[in-house]
């Protein structure tokens, strides 16, 4: 019995030696959606194309959203990384690899929309779901566009 | 067991608070701020600077011990709002070390410039994501 014991504690430490790093990975998939949409998104100033869009980042960063569409108003973001709760995982369990490999492969962060004073920036919600992180946004209209026309199908 | 429970809180703290580069600045002569709609031209070693420009500050980049975050990219990106935030439009790279046995991150020294011409036009890096 006391084989089982010390065994299963082995692989438990080998096997969760780094927590986040395994279930999180260092990498998190952001999936920005706008209203209206095909507004052009930028991470860092670097155009990533019309929402929805989807992008795979890295852990360890945080990153500059803005979001523009004409006739409404430039919606800016910061995605901030915050404390992965998975990194836990390597104190409760003892894995004393994983507390040195988290930090270094970014796994120990999770990204989110910034927070002032606990409030999301107006026009903003999201999820997470699966590690994946989605993002929405709802543009203000631009009080200074003014509306000249209306395109209109061909038949 | 205290002591371990302690050297692991520290580790963990240590872990959370210090994946950042230690950035020095120096700003001798700000400017207005510039918007999100400025560009910034980021010039790297090779790139040359054009003439009249006004000297705004300078950055550094180090190594704080602990950096997870200090590609090129998220470098010259931190440097980019660092620029923005004191007005200048310029970001030259004029000391770059790459990562190397001693350190996993790039080490840089930037200065920041005020140009009034078109900087769109200036041969430059373009940042990436990583």
């Amino acid at each position: 019995m006391k084989i089982i014991i010390k065994s299963f504690l082995l692989v438990s430490v080998l096997f969760l030696s780094s927590c986040a790093t395994i279930v999180s990975g260092s990498r998190q998939n952001v999936e920005i959606t706008s209203e209206p949409s095909a507004a052009t998104v930028f991470i860092n100033e670097i155009e990533i194309g019309n929402a929805p869009v989807q992008k795979n980042l890295k852990r360890n960063q945080d990153y500059q959203l803005t979001l523009k569409l004409d006739g409404y108003k430039t919606y800016e973001t910061k995605l901030e990384r915050k404390f992965n709760a998975w990194y836990l995982g390597n104190i409760s369990i003892g894995g004393l690899i994983g507390i040195i490999i988290d930090p270094i492969t970014g796994a120990i962060h999770k990204l989110k929309p910034e927070e002032i004073n606990g409030n999301l920036k107006s026009g903003t919600t999201y999820k997470t779901k699966g590690g994946n992180l989605f993002i929405k946004v709802s543009l203000e209209i631009d009080p200074n566009s003014e509306k000249v026309g209306q395109l209109e199908k061909s038949e | 067991m205290k002591n371990f429970t302690r050297l692991l809180f520290i580790i963990t703290v240590i872990g959370i608070t210090s994946c950042s580069p230690k950035i020095t600045s120096n700003f001798t002569n700000r400017q207005p701020e510039l918007t999100v709609d400025d560009k910034i031209a980021l010039l790297d070693i090779e790139h040359t600077l054009p003439e009249n420009t006004v000297k705004v500050g300078e950055l550094r980049f180090q190594d704080s011990g602990f950096s997870t975050d200090c590609s090129f990219n998220s470098l010259m990106a931190q440097a980019r709002d660092e620029a923005r935030e004191n007005g200048a439009n310029i970001v030259k790279v004029v000391d770059k070390k790459k990562p190397d046995l001693w350190s996993s991150c790039y080490r840089l020294r930037i200065e920041l410039y005020k140009y009034n011409g078109e900087v769109s036009a200036l041969p430059q890096y373009k940042l990436q994501l990583d």
